[in-house]
């Protein structure tokens, strides 16, 4: 090499190393000691495990011996729970499509309306399924209204966070491109974000479709219809072979469901 | 005819992007910009369609300003200008002709374009757009199968699907190899000739700028450095419009055609 080195210039300073992380953690291990401690503990204590862990041989017996008599009492609840979860994904999937892109970023110009829509939505979101169930029937009564409703306000929930997040990742593109032939807003969602967000939007909605039926159980306890009812019942009973026969149906149904929104999303993406 | 008066672009970083570039653009030319990355090519280019907004100076289409309209009426100016893109900027989980069809939004209502009822008519110019550059029979594959060459003349597809006055191409080979380029500039010239449409290409490559160009301009640091024929520009031309001696990475082939 005849180049000579090129003039030593001055380095740039390493930034200090963030504190955050070594912070974190002592906060963590602190929070955990007080919960284990005695004056301000929540009463964890791994010996009451061994002790008591021959009292449930009874119950477990049961729960492995499922009386299969039982499962066609539990027909007619357990269609009603689909029909309310069906219901409920449609209706609030239906709501959350359009919603998602008022809470989007890439597609919500206005600061405002974004503002207001991730506002209503986070507080859409803090309040868990059981406590919509008990407003709604508190509101209209025992029965399979109140918890269609709970579970559409539950599905708008979950989709939209889910759903504006990946408008939030899209290629914008075409939406540039469509910008630039003069397209106006709605035009723009619809063929430039819309196809871009149409297989996670499916997914979503099957996913919600997923949590409405385990949602199921809960509703029933509160009396927002549906297979939970049976099962609560049942459980104050203490007849742990029906329990046993409803949870493995709630099972098998959950599993079928994931087998079948498996195929749908193959086909769609 | 596109006139830029005392036009400048800064941006919001404080990027001087565009420095008081007075220009006119007569109707039916094809005009070559050249200069380095980050020359302001881009951002004179979206003046004219208004993606960029000036912050001083004005531009105007046959006397129309770009810079003061908004809403309708900046659609309006905008559905004559057809703009093609370095990344094509295509919709690739759909059709190639759902692509085309973009390019009818400004004549279909928002309720048919949210449902897809486009017009037969505007299916046919849709259809005829994909004809002129030789695509046709792929316009209900996915535009995702395509390749870069095909994708791109789709995008001037959707383009010319508009029926514009004007073409913008921002880079539109630089994502493309030699061969293909050379196609896709090729069908920008014939456009440009046939159906008259003013045609503006930013280009980093100094033989493709010569060889399509009808007029070429240079820009360095948001300044206009040359305006001229594609014969005047020479090699020393291009030295000064990038501020140092061309390298074998300024030329699309081995030796400048």
């Amino acid at each position: 090499m005849t180049a000579a080195a090129p003039a030593r210039t001055s380095r740039p300073v390493k930034p200090r190393r963030s504190m955050a992380i070594p912070i974190g953690l002592a906060v963590f291990v602190v929070i955990t000691w007080l919960a284990l401690s005695e004056q301000f503990g929540i009463g964890f204590d791994l010996v009451a495990l061994i002790e008591d862990i021959a009292r449930g041989r009874g119950i477990l017996a049961e729960l492995l011996s499922p009386n299969w008599s039982f499962v066609p009492r539990t027909a007619e609840p357990m269609i009603e729970t689909v029909q309310i979860a069906i219901l409920g994904a449609v209706i609030g999937c239906s709501i959350a499509l359009p919603v998602s892109f008022l809470a989007s970023r890439v597609t919500a110009r206005n600061r405002g309306v974004l503002g207001v829509t991730r506002t209503v939505l986070s507080v859409v979101r803090a309040i868990p399924d059981i406590l919509w169930a008990l407003l709604f029937v508190a509101a209209v009564g025992i029965g399979v209204l109140p918890g269609i409703l709970a579970l559409v306000f539950f599905n708008i929930g979950v989709v939209v966070k889910l759903l504006s997040e990946t408008i939030d990742g899209v290629d914008s593109g075409p939406i540039e491109a469509a910008r630039a032939s003069g397209a106006n807003g709605f035009q723009s969602v619809r063929w430039a974000v819309l196809p871009q967000v149409l297989p996670n939007y499916v997914a979503y909605s099957l996913y919600a479709f997923e949590l409405n039926i385990r949602a199921s159980t809960v509703l029933g306890v509160v009396g927002a219809g549906g297979i939970g009812n049976m099962l609560f019942t049942q459980y104050r009973f203490f007849n742990w072979s029906n329990v046993s026969v409803i949870v493995i149906e709630l099972f098998v149904l959950v599993i079928l469901i994931e087998l079948v929104s498996i195929q749908l999303r193959r086909r769609l993406v | 005819m596109i006139r830029f008066e005392n036009a400048s672009v800064v941006y919001p970083g404080g990027v001087h992007a565009l420095k008081n570039l007075t220009l006119e653009i007569p109707d039916g030319q094809m005009m070559v910009i050249v200069g380095l990355s980050g020359a302001g090519k881009s951002t004179m280019i979206r003046a004219i369609n208004g993606l960029v907004r000036l912050t001083e100076g004005e531009v105007t289409i046959d006397g129309q300003s770009v810079s003061k309209a908004s809403g309708r009426q900046l659609r309006e100016i905008r559905s004559r200008i057809g703009m093609i893109f370095q990344t094509f900027n295509l919709v690739n989980r759909t059709t190639v002709l759902n692509n085309v069809l973009m390019g009818r939004f400004h004549n279909t209502s928002t309720l048919r374009s949210l449902m897809g009822w486009y017009r037969p008519e505007d299916v046919e110019i849709a259809m005829q757009a994909l004809e002129r550059v030789d695509i046709v029979e792929k316009a209900y594959t996915r535009a995702s199968n395509l390749s870069g060459g095909q994708q791109q003349r789709v995008g001037i597809a959707r383009a010319l699907a508009q029926e514009p006055k004007i073409l913008l191409a921002d880079e539109p080979v630089a994502s493309l190899d030699p061969p293909t380029s050379h196609v896709v500039m090729r069908d920008l010239q014939h456009i440009n000739r046939e159906l008259g449409i003013t045609t503006i290409v930013n280009l980093h490559f100094l033989d493709l700028a010569k060889r399509y160009g009808e007029r070429i301009i240079g820009l360095r640091a948001g300044e206009l450095v040359y305006d001229g024929t594609a014969d005047q520009a020479d090699e020393n031309v291009f030295r000064d419009i990038y501020g140092r001696s061309l390298t074998a990475d300024d030329i699309l082939e081995a030796a400048i055609a």
